[in-house]
């Protein structure tokens, strides 16, 4: 990461002496403190699916929060997405602001008529009298070499979904801010955990901890402030760079973050835009980072056809097509269902594909 | 640390209980995946029972010749809470910045 975390050291020890600034926590570590906090502010809210209880998850990310919070508000399901989304739509309706928890992404599909006929329309079909603050967590994304199911890329098929939000969190930061953050909207959110990135231990800043002004701030305010909720609806840039923009989401901005280091050994500036929200998209963060780069490249594990990088790639023509200095690369997974296992690593987009993909922005000429 | 329990599994076709004949690992060992752990017999065999996850044994219920029923708990695992889950494995920290790509472009036009 550009920025480096620090506890500010001029804070007077006034206030909440005893919470610290900030945490190294691992991805999952910053999802379970967000969750425990979220329980504890929100009287309304609640933690579903199967396994969270008692087990505390199969990725350790309720952990701990039935025997604190009560195992009325974080229980246990049957195996049955369709009834832990059903049940959250319910709970929904009568006020209650449900975090249900689909184990792994493959097996949100036996959810997607509560999701796409339920989830997303209430608001709409009720003229705004039932709106839905229900925030999916869906363990996403490859890395782990998983059997199949257990691995998927889904967030185009969200993202085409009306009444949906989708957000992808790529570091412990993201983690704990975007979850609260996804909490606090009154609209549904997919929230879309990348699992292989669940380890990774990074600084987190806590809310309330008086380190307003360390912490990374959206892609308008690179490098300072809080993250504040305003700065929590858009883009940010995980590095600045000059030459050429890649854009990219979850556990890929971890691996763009690596090729724009290796970039840098060859005198190529690259800036990585960790998008974070997949719908609605920050149209104009790609605007101010491609118009400054004027070349972009957009990376995802899902397959290319009809994938994010379609529609990324458009905004950009729309927004930069009279600077651009190549069409919109994209760098995809393939259009074969996500394979499991050892071939995990011929799919998903590795350092070199990447590099590829940045060589054939840059070598192209017009005409 | 998460504590997680594997009771006896059904050994096959409608089985109810099995008996204990020798534990193959203590209490504080730390096993593998498919390790052996438990040799027991039931009415049509005996055999040893292989262990669904590694981990650290916490506990162990019945000793030799006492009688465990499917269902009732058999051995507790302790696992750290950054191990993997019930599924998959944890990727290495950061993949190595193996490369075979060299980028080459001139942009002095900039």
């Amino acid at each position: 990461m550009h920025e480096t975390l620090t506890a500010p050291k001029a804070e007077p020890e006034t206030r909440m002496a005893q919470v610290p600034a900030q945490l190294e926590l691992s991805l999952q570590g910053a999802l379970n403190l967000a969750l425990d906090e979220i329980l504890a502010e929100d009287p309304k809210a609640l933690v579903l699916g199967e396994d969270v209880g008692t087990l505390g998850g199969v990725f350790r990310v309720t952990s701990g929060l039935a025997a604190k919070h009560g195992a009325e508000r974080v229980f246990d399901t049957p195996l049955a997405e369709s009834g832990i989304l059903g049940m959250s739509i319910g709970l929904a309706m009568a006020g209650f602001h449900p975090i249900p928890e689909v184990q792994f992404d493959g097996f949100a599909y036996p959810a997607v008529n509560q999701i796409v006929c339920q989830l997303g329309r209430m608001n709409y079909r009720s003229r705004g009298t039932l709106p839905m603050p229900v925030t999916l967590r869906v363990p996403s994304f490859g890395g782990i070499r998983a059997p199949e199911h257990h691995g998927e890329s889904l967030e185009a098929l969200f993202a085409h979904v009306p009444g949906l939000k989708v957000v992808s969190p790529s570091d412990p930061q993201q983690g704990y801010s975007l979850l609260k953050a996804a909490t606090r909207m009154p609209d549904p959110v997919i929230f879309m955990e990348p699992k292989s990135r669940y380890w990774q231990k990074g600084q987190v800043v806590l809310e309330g901890s008086g380190a307003a002004g360390t912490a990374r701030g959206g892609a308008a305010n690179d490098g300072g402030g809080s993250p504040s909720s305003s700065d929590l609806t858009g883009a940010r840039i995980a590095r600045a760079g000059r030459h050429l923009t890649l854009v990219a989401w979850g556990a890929m901005v971890a691996r763009c973050l690596q090729v724009a280091e290796l970039a840098a050994e060859d005198g190529i500036d690259v800036e990585v835009l960790d998008l974070r929200w997949l719908k609605p998209i920050d149209a104009e963060a790609l605007a101010t980072s491609v118009g400054k780069t004027r070349r972009a490249v957009v990376v995802h594990e899902a397959p290319r056809t009809s994938g994010l990088g379609g529609e990324v790639a458009q905004i950009i023509t729309e927004r930069c097509f009279a600077t651009l200095k190549a069409p919109v690369e994209r760098v995809t997974g393939f259009d074969v269902p996500y394979p499991s296992g050892d071939l995990e690593d011929e799919y998903i987009p590795n350092i070199d594909r990447i590099l590829f993909g940045i060589q054939r922005v840059l070598e192209y000429k017009r005409g | 640390m998460a504590e997680i329990p594997f009771p006896l599994p059904d050994l096959g076709e409608g089985l109810i209980e099995a008996t204990v004949l020798e534990w193959l690992v203590a209490e504080g060992e730390q096993v593998e995946r498919n390790q052996p752990l438990v040799e027991v017999e039931t009415t049509k065999s005996a055999l040893e029972l292989p262990s669904p996850q590694s981990g650290k044994v916490l506990k162990v219920h019945g000793a030799p010749g006492d009688v465990i029923k499917v269902g009732e708990p058999l051995i507790v695992f302790e696992v750290p809470d950054d191990t993997a889950g019930i599924v998959g494995t944890v990727p290495s920290d950061e993949a190595p910045k193996r490369r075979r790509v060299r980028l080459n472009a001139n942009l002095d036009e900039d």
